[in-house]
């Protein structure tokens, strides 16, 4: 179980970038912009949470912080009731993470890639080597899995990152834009690992600007605007609340207020 | 279980071994462009020189008749051919065009002069802005001994018989040169300085691609948020990433001094004896202390540059940084350079110079090495303070995530 109370996230600008965007978001006060602002949610083992938003809405800072990349200004992130701020160390052996930009080191092969991680979660030997061999035979890389990662396809590479953030089994993974520059066939076979990945029971956040990849997966939606929740509850409830039958266009109507009043 | 740092050390020297620009700069660059480089340079310079000396040289003499003595010295000396001019206006742009080497003018009166045993003066024109040209020293080395030989005559005519005699009345004190130095410290003095400024520049450019890979490097690929969530301190990613771009100096050191030394092994016998003596006397222990007195050198530009590295947003902006960095950090190595600057325990606190003068105090073989606990102690201690900052820029989220 994954939960967050009352998180926020401030970072000091740069002078430059102070000046050049003075007025445009209304999150920037002064020196300081409030990234996200007093988000609260919950995402329970085996379920996946859809995390929706514009771009510059704070997703990506939100995910970050829930990975330990970023420490939170005030608020709580609680893993299993365990603060995550507490112990990043510990939580990490917890936490897989994956983003659509995620890099692949271009000179290893993807086995002496997942190799690496492995040693870096402790995992060495044959436990290490069955846990790459069960991760390419489930993923289907078997193939080129002793082929240089910056000879791999895009889909490849996708894999190639779902299988580091699988490498050390955890139980919460953290999903930043995935199928981003995938093709068709790409994508499929990287949802149908996020599909497996809830029914082994994982906690996921799922990061998207695909409905319906929303649609496909997730059991609940958070949109995020401006750095604060905008909406929270089920895909359903998004049809309902705005009474469209097309997510992108329930997306679009449960932002749109919040969108013209920051114009205004 | 390896500790964190031990294996993003292995992962990463695995990284920067697979990249081509590095192990150009490393490996390729001084086992075999340096040396290659040392030989054109050195065997360009000594047959430019050898020609100089030896080519025939071409010239006019105007007024040969006011003194043929000396006009005759030149017709006979060997490497010199007297060619025609019309008239000594001419002689600048025969010169210019380098249709003559050189012309000598010798005036009517000199012939007076000459002959009443006064001095004459004859003009020498030569290209004096060629730095290769040799054709005054030649010029003058004949004249001298057409000086020397005609000296002595007239002191003969005078009743001092030549010999001793003449010589005491030429030179009545003659100074004995008795220098203390060895051959060795005098051109260790004279060329010291240079050798350790290749050194430290050798180890920045060691340095430097390493760096960028694994700092700026890592946050353009994408790489260094996943990495930043493995279950390890970053100090561990910090020091295991600070030791490879710090093996990355030592590698490219070692190198340079293997092939530089080989090379001169190999061609002393060639490079007359001085430098054959030179080598002869450097000792193991010498170049072990040389080798030693790099690995802070190389540990400080390596916490520095990877600092700046892991600061920048792209390779782009780091080789911008980078660059003026080098400047910054070349310019105390040159210090040793100049004349004056000695090792002492004042210079034997100031980092980089200090490793630049003590290496040159090892190459003349005066090195003092008490003074090694100072240089050592306050280079480490340098070093040691970078890779603190480093670990310290590691962890500060508007440098890992500089928008």
């Amino acid at each position: 179980m994954l939960q967050v109370n009352s998180l926020t996230k401030t970072f000091r600008l740069a002078r430059k970038k102070r000046a050049r965007e003075q007025s445009l978001d209304p999150r920037q006060k002064g020196r300081w912009f409030h990234a996200i602002d007093g988000i609260d949610l919950g995402v329970h083992r085996g379920q996946v949470l859809g995390l929706l938003g514009p771009n510059g809405a704070g997703k990506t800072t939100l995910l970050r912080i829930l990975s330990t990349s970023l420490k939170p200004t005030s608020g709580v992130v609680l893993c299993d009731g365990e603060d995550l701020t507490k112990n990043p160390l510990e939580i990490r052996k917890r936490i897989g993470f994956v983003s659509g930009n995620t890099g692949l080191y271009g000179r290893l092969t993807a086995r002496e890639m997942l190799c690496y991680y492995g040693k870096l979660h402790g995992i060495t030997g044959t436990t290490l080597d069955e846990r790459i061999g069960l991760l390419a035979q489930k993923l289907g890389m078997g193939w080129f899995l002793d082929q240089r990662n910056e000879t791999l396809s895009s889909g490849m590479r996708q894999k190639v990152s779902i299988a580091r953030a699988l490498i050390h089994d955890p139980e919460i993974l953290l999903f930043d834009e995935l199928t981003t520059g995938l093709d068709v066939a790409a994508a499929e076979s990287v949802l149908t690992v996020v599909a497996a990945c809830k029914s082994e029971g994982r906690t996921v956040l799922f990061s998207t600007h695909h409905m319906d990849e929303v649609d496909q997966l997730c059991d609940s939606v958070v949109i995020i605007h401006e750095g604060k929740i905008c909406f929270e509850g089920g895909v359903d409830a998004m049809r309902s609340q705005t009474g469209e039958t097309f997510l992108d266009k329930a997306f679009l109507k449960l932002i749109k207020p919040k969108t013209e009043g920051a114009t205004i | 279980m390896k500790a964190g740092f031990q294996t993003v050390f292995f992962k990463e020297m695995k990284d920067v071994l697979r990249d081509r620009k590095t192990l150009l700069l490393m490996i390729v660059l001084p086992i075999v462009v340096v040396p290659l480089l040392l030989s054109l340079l050195i065997g360009f310079v000594m047959k430019k020189e050898k020609e100089a000396r030896t080519e025939v040289l071409e010239y006019v003499v105007f007024g040969g008749e006011f003194a043929p003595e000396l006009a005759k010295t030149f017709e006979e000396a060997k490497g010199y051919k007297k060619v025609a001019l019309g008239s000594p206006d001419e002689l600048v742009a025969a010169i210019r065009e380098d249709r003559i080497d050189f012309g000598l003018v010798i005036p009517e009166q000199a012939a007076a002069q000459l002959s009443e045993q006064e001095q004459a003066l004859v003009e020498l024109h030569f290209d004096n802005a060629s730095m290769s040209s040799k054709v005054e020293d030649r010029v003058e080395d004949l004249v001298e001994e057409f000086n020397t030989e005609l000296t002595a005559a007239r002191l003969a005519n005078l009743g001092v018989p030549q010999g001793e005699k003449q010589e005491s009345l030429l030179e009545p004190v003659r100074l004995g040169k008795q220098g203390t130095g060895e051959i060795r410290e005098v051109i260790g003095e004279r060329i010291g300085g240079m050798v350790p400024y290749f050194f430290i520049a050798f180890c920045f450019m060691g340095v430097v691609y390493p760096a960028i890979h694994l700092g700026a490097g890592e946050k353009e690929r994408g790489t260094l948020e996943t990495l930043l969530l493995a279950p390890i301190p970053r100090h561990q990613v910090v020091l295991g990433k600070f030791l490879a771009v710090f093996c990355g100096g030592i590698i490219a050191v070692l190198l340079n001094l293997a092939s530089l030394g080989t090379w001169l092994a190999i061609k002393a016998g060639e490079l007359r004896g001085i430098i054959g003596t030179i080598i002869g006397s450097i000792d193991l222990l010498d170049l072990v202390l040389l080798a030693l007195m790099l690995i802070p050198v190389a540990a400080m530009f390596a916490a520095l540059l990877l600092s700046a590295s892991i600061f920048a947003r792209n390779s782009a902006e780091a080789s911008t940084l980078i660059s003026p960095l080098g400047i910054v950090l070349i310019i105390p190595a040159a210090l040793a350079m100049l004349p004056g600057v000695e090792l002492n325990w004042f210079w034997a606190w100031v980092p980089i110079t200090n490793i630049s003068l003590a290496m040159k105090e090892l190459l003349k073989g005066t090195m003092d090495y008490t003074m090694l606990v100072a240089i050592l102690t306050s280079s480490t201690l340098i070093a040691g303070g970078l890779l603190f900052f480093c670990a310290k820029w590691f962890n500060r989220e508007n440098v890992l995530f500089r928008m």
